[in-house]
C-alpha cells in the first residue's frame, strides 16, 4: 500500500530554471525510501516541493498522500497531515532551549501519550535530557541532529522526510543517527531519506532512486541499487579499481540509463 | 524586462520608433509650452522639473543602491540655504547652484559614513536623525535661516527674459540634463556597482567592488541631486523658511520614487509629476493628499512593483510587435 | 542632587512612553521583519476613536478599550489583507516597509479629514497638572500613571512571550519561519497576533501621550520617531532592548534638555543614537538575524 505517490512532477525556480523534470516515486507505508544523487540533482527540491515550501510548485504533476492530492498545498496544511520535514540545516530554533524545541514539536497534539513519547525520545537520545535547559545553539552538530529528529518524532509523523541527516557528522554519530532512524521506522513511521552518503542510506533503506539533473536515472530496491555496477563505482567506490578515477566522462559514456 | 539584443543597444537611450516619437512629442511640447501654455501650466511644469531632479537623486539611492535615506529633507534644506546665502552675498547663480549641490554632497559623504556599517532600519534611523538635526539647527539658528521672517532670495534676471520663463527654461533644461546624466550613470560601471551592492553587498564585495567607495559615492551623488533641487526650489519660491524642510518633504520624494518605479530613471519623471499634480488636483481638500499618496503606494507595490515605468514598459512591449500577438 | 533626581524621574516617565512605542515596533519587526512606519499613525487614529467615544460621554475605560481593540483590528487587517497578498506577489522587503509608510499616510490624511487638524484637548482621568510627591521628588499624576502602565505592559508582554506556549511559538516563528511551518505551527496567525499586540501597545501609548500633547493627526509622529530611535538603540530585535533603549533615550533627553540646551533636545537624542550605532551597529542588546549570501 503506497503512502506517498509522486508522479511526474516538474518544479521550476523563477519560472524558468528546471530543478525537477518529471520525477515519479512511490513510497510504501512503513518503509524507508532513499533518494540518492550528486549535488544539484534536485534531491532537496523534491523534499521541499512535497513539503509545500516552494511557492506554486510543482508546476506539473501530482503528489498524492494517503489518497489525497496535496500538490501546491501550503506548508502548514501539509504538516497537518502528519508529514514532517527535517531540513538539512536541522531547522532548530537556536535561541530556544532544548526543552522548548521539543515542546514546539508537540504543537497541536492533545492526546494523553505525550509523556510516553517524550520519554521515548529521551531514551533514544539520552543526551537531550541532560541538556534540556540549554539553548539549542550551544549543542554540538550531532546533538542538534538528534534534537531535530527527536522533535520530529514527537509529531508522530506518518511520513518523516529527512534531508541529509548525516551531513557534517562524524561517522560514529552518523551511524548512531541512522540506527535511530531504523528504530523509528520500526515504530510505524514511513521515512523518505535524502542522502549523499549512499553507503549509509542503502544500509537502512528498503527502496530508493538515484536522481541526476532533475531526472530519475535508476530505481529499485536498496539491494538492486547497491549492486548496480555504476553505483558501486561512483557512489560506493567499491567497483573495479581505477574506473571511478577516470571520472564522469567515462561514466557518461558507459552508463546504461 | 526590456528586451535588449546587445550591449550597444543597452546603452542606447531611445531604442525603438514609438519611443523616438514620444520623446520627440515631449520635447516639442516642452518647447511650445512657453508660447501657448498658461502661466499656471508653466509654473507647474517648472515645479515638476525641479522635483524630478530630487526624485532622481532619491531613486539612485533607494532604487539603485538599495540604501534608505529618511534625511533627504536635510539635504534639500542645506542646498536651499547654501544657495540663498551665496546669492545674497552676490555670487552668480550658476556658481551658487553648483555650491548648493556640492555642499549637500559633502554632508551626504558625512551621512554616508554610518551607512558603511548600518543597514535597513538602522540606516533609516541614522539618516532620519540627520534630517531632524538639520531642521532643528535651521529652526534655532536665526542668522542662518533668517529667523521668523525667513530668507528672501534676490530674483534672477538674464537677457530681459521674464522671471517665469527664465525659471522654466532653467529648471526644464537642468531636469533634462540630470535625466541624461542619470541614464549614463546607471549604465556605467558605477551604476552596475550600485545595483550589485543593492542585491547583495557581500557578493559585490567579493567580486571586487569597493564597498566603501561606492556606498559613499551613492550618498554623495544622491545628495548632490537633492542639493541642486533645494537650490532651484529656493530660487523658484524666492523665500525660505525652515518649516519647508520637514519629514513630509522626505516622504514626498519617497512617494515619487515608489510611484514612478524603483530603479527606473524615466519613472522618476512620472513620480515627480505625480507628487506635484496630486496636491494641485486636491487643492480644495488638502487633507486627502496623503491618503492619495498612501493608496497609490499600496496599489503600486501590490499590483505594479515597477511603478508607472513598469506599466509603460509592458505597454511598449505589447506594441513592439503589434498587431502580431 | 534633588534636581538631578527630578530630571531622572521625568526622563524615566517620558522614556516609558518611548519604550511602549518601541515594544510595539520590535514585536512586529521580530515576527515579520517589517519595520512598521504606520505604527504612530495607527496609534493616533485609535486615540481619535477614543476621543470620539469620550465625546459621546462614554466612560474613559470603555473609550480606552475601544481604541486598543480598534488599533489591533486595524493592524491585523493590514497584515492579512494587504501585506500577505503583496508577499504572495513577491513584494520586496523594502516594498513591504514602504507599504507601511503608505498605510501611515492614509491614516494621517484620514484623521485630518474626519477630525480636522486643530489640536483638541484629550480628557483623561489622570491629570497632568496635579502633582504627586514621592519623597524628595514630585511627579504629575499622568507621568506616574504612564510609568506604571508601561511597566505593567512590559512585564505582561515579557511573561506572555517567555512563559506561554503561544509566546514561545511566536519566538520560534520569528527565528525560523520555515521550521515553524513544517512543525504545523500556525505561523500566519501568530504573526497577525503580534501585529495586533504591537498596535495595541501603540494605542496604549497614544492614550497616555494625548492628554499632555493635545490631539491632532500628527501628534504621534514625534513619539513614533523617538520610539523608533529607542528600538534601534536597544537593538531592533530585542524586546528588553526596546525597554532599555526607551528609558535611556528618555533620560538622555531629559538630562541634555536640563544641562545642555533645551532647543536641541531632539537632536541630541539622535546624535547619541548615531554614536551608539557607530560602535554597535545592531543596537545595545540586539543581534540581527544572520544574512545568507
Amino acid at each position: 500500500m503506497s503512502l506517498l505517490t509522486v508522479s511526474n512532477i516538474e518544479t521550476l525556480y523563477f519560472d524558468r530554471i528546471y530543478a525537477l523534470r518529471g520525477v515519479s516515486i512511490e513510497v510504501r507505508e512503513g518503509t524507508i525510501f532513499t533518494v540518492l544523487g550528486p549535488n544539484g540533482a534536485g534531491k532537496t527540491t523534491l523534499l521541499k516541493t512535497i513539503a509545500g515550501l516552494i511557492k506554486d510548485q510543482p508546476k506539473k504533476g501530482t503528489i498524492e498522500f494517503d489518497g489525497r492530492r496535496i500538490e501546491r498545498w501550503s506548508a502548514e496544511r501539509v504538516a497537518a497531515l502528519g508529514i514532517v520535514y527535517v531540513p538539512e540545516d536541522r531547522g532548530l530554533f537556536r535561541e530556544l532551549t532544548v526543552a522548548e524545541n521539543l515542546e514546539l514539536g508537540l504543537w497541536g497534539r492533545r492526546d494523553n501519550s505525550i509523556a510516553r513519547d517524550l520519554e521515548a525520545v529521551f531514551r533514544m537520545f539520552p543526551v537531550l535530557r541532560e541538556r534540556s535547559r540549554q539553548q539549542a545553539e550551544s549543542l554540538s552538530g550531532g546533538e542538534q541532529q538528534m534534537l531535530s529528529i527527536g522533535r520530529a518524532m514527537l509529531r508522530r509523523p506518518r511520513l518523516l522526510m529527512l534531508d541529509e541527516p548525516s551531513h557534517g557528522l562524524t561517522p560514529q554519530i552518523a551511524t548512531m543517527v541512522y540506527d535511530a532512524l531504523a528504530t523509528i521506522s520500526m515504530t510505524g513511521s514511513t521515512i523518505l531519506l535524502v542522502e549523499q552518503n549512499a553507503r549509509l542510506a542503502l544500509r537502512v533503506a528498503h527502496e530508493g532512486i538515484i536522481l541526476e539533473a532533475g531526472r530519475v536515472v535508476l530505481q529499485g530496491t536498496a539491494q538492486e541499487i547497491g549492486q548496480n555496477d555504476d553505483v558501486r563505482d561512483l557512489y560506493l567506490g567499491v567497483g573495479e579499481p581505477g574506473t571511478s578515477a577516470t571520472g564522469w566522462r567515462l561514466y557518461r559514456k558507459r552508463r546504461r540509463w | 524586462m526590456d528586451r535588449v539584443a546587445s550591449y550597444k543597444e543597452d546603452l542606447r537611450l531611445v531604442r525603438k520608433w514609438p519611443e523616438k516619437l514620444l520623446a520627440g512629442i515631449l520635447f516639442l511640447a516642452l518647447c511650445l509650452l512657453p508660447q501657448f501654455g498658461s502661466d499656471y501650466a508653466i509654473y507647474i511644469v517648472t515645479l515638476i522639473s525641479t522635483y524630478a531632479i530630487g526624485v532622481l537623486g532619491q531613486n539612485l539611492l533607494i532604487g539603485f543602491s538599495g540604501q534608505v535615506s529618511f534625511g533627504q529633507a536635510g539635504f534639500l534644506g542645506i542646498g536651499a540655504f547654501t544657495l540663498a546665502h551665496l546669492t545674497r552675498a552676490g555670487v552668480v547663480f550658476p556658481l551658487a547652484l553648483l555650491a548648493a549641490g556640492a555642499m549637500a554632497a559633502l554632508f551626504g559623504l558625512l551621512v554616508g559614513f554610518p551607512a558603511l556599517r548600518l543597514k535597513g532600519p538602522y540606516l533609516a534611523v541614522a539618516t532620519l536623525g540627520f534630517g531632524i538635526a538639520v531642521y532643528q539647527v535651521l529652526a534655532n539658528w536665526d542668522t542662518l535661516s533668517g529667523g521668523r521672517m525667513g530668507l528672501a532670495i534676490p530674483p534672477l534676471a538674464w537677457n530681459g527674459l521674464s522671471k517665469r520663463l527664465l525659471m522654466y527654461y532653467l529648471n526644464v533644461g537642468l531636469a533634462v540634463l540630470f535625466t541624461l546624466a542619470t541614464y549614463n550613470l546607471v549604465s556605467s560601471y558605477v551604476g552596475r556597482a550600485f545595483i550589485a551592492i543593492r542585491d547583495s553587498d557581500i557578493a559585490a564585495e567579493v567580486m571586487g567592488i569597493n564597498l566603501t567607495r561606492y556606498k559613499l559615492l551613492a550618498f554623495a551623488v544622491s545628495s548632490f541631486y537633492t542639493g541642486v533641487q533645494g537650490g532651484l526650489l529656493a530660487q523658484l519660491l524666492g523665500h525660505l523658511e525652515p518649516q519647508m524642510f520637514t519629514l513630509a518633504e522626505t516622504i514626498t520624494l519617497i512617494v515619487g520614487v515608489v510611484v514612478g518605479g524603483l530603479a527606473r530613471v524615466e519613472g522618476s519623471l512620472f513620480g515627480a509629476a505625480f507628487v506635484i499634480l496630486v496636491p494641485q488636483v486636491f487643492a480644495s481638500s488638502r487633507e486627502l493628499v496623503p491618503v492619495v499618496y498612501g493608496a497609490a503606494i499600496l496599489l503600486v507595490i501590490i499590483f505594479e512593483p515597477h511603478g508607472f515605468a513598469g506599466r509603460w514598459m509592458k505597454f511598449r512591449l505589447y506594441f513592439s510587435h503589434w498587431p502580431f500577438r | 542632587m534633588e534636581w538631578l533626581l527630578q530630571y531622572l524621574l521625568a526622563g524615566l516617565s517620558a522614556g516609558s512612553t518611548y519604550a511602549l512605542v518601541a515594544l510595539g515596533l520590535v514585536l512586529v519587526y521580530q515576527s515579520s521583519r517589517v519595520l512598521n512606519f504606520a505604527h504612530g499613525d495607527v496609534a493616533a487614529f485609535a486615540t481619535f476613536i477614543a476621543y470620539t467615544a469620550l465625546s459621546a460621554r462614554l466612560p474613559f475605560g470603555v473609550a480606552f478599550g475601544l481604541a486598543v481593540m480598534f488599533s489591533a483590528a486595524l493592524a491585523t487587517t493590514f497584515y492579512l489583507g494587504i501585506l500577505i497578498p503583496a508577499q504572495r506577489r513577491d513584494a520586496t522587503h523594502l516594498g513591504q516597509v514602504i507599504m507601511t509608510l503608505g498605510l501611515g499616510l492614509i491614516l494621517q490624511g484620514g484623521a485630518a479629514f474626519f477630525w480636522g487638524t486643530e489640536p483638541q484637548p484629550f480628557r483623561s482621568p489622570l491629570s497632568d497638572t496635579r502633582i504627586v510627591k514621592i519623597g524628595p521628588v514630585a511627579m504629575t499624576e499622568l507621568g506616574l500613571g504612564t510609568l506604571g502602565t508601561a511597566l505593567c505592559c512590559s512585564l505582561l508582554l515579557y511573561g506572555f512571550v517567555q512563559r506561554t506556549r503561544v509566546g514561545r511559538a511566536m519566538r520560534a516563528t520569528s527565528e525560523n519561519l520555515i521550521a515553524a511551518q513544517t512543525l504545523g505551527i500556525p505561523t500566519r496567525q501568530l504573526v497577525a497576533l503580534s501585529w495586533a499586540v504591537g498596535a495595541a501597545l501603540g494605542a496604549v501609548a497614544g492614550a497616555f501621550l494625548a492628554p499632555a500633547l493635545f490631539l491632532d493627526p500628527y501628534f504621534m509622529i514625534d513619539p513614533f520617531l523617538k520610539g523608533f530611535a529607542a528600538a534601534i538603540l536597544g537593538g531592533l530585535n530585542s524586546l528588553p532592548g526596546a525597554i532599555v533603549g526607551g528609558l535611556i533615550l528618555g533620560i538622555a533627553e531629559s538630562l541634555s534638555g536640563a544641562y545642555i540646551a533645551i532647543q536641541f533636545k531632539n537632536t541630541l537624542a539622535f546624535v547619541i543614537i548615531i554614536l551608539v550605532l557607530l560602535v554597535r551597529p545592531e543596537g545595545l542588546l540586539g543581534h540581527e538575524f544572520k544574512e545568507r549570501v
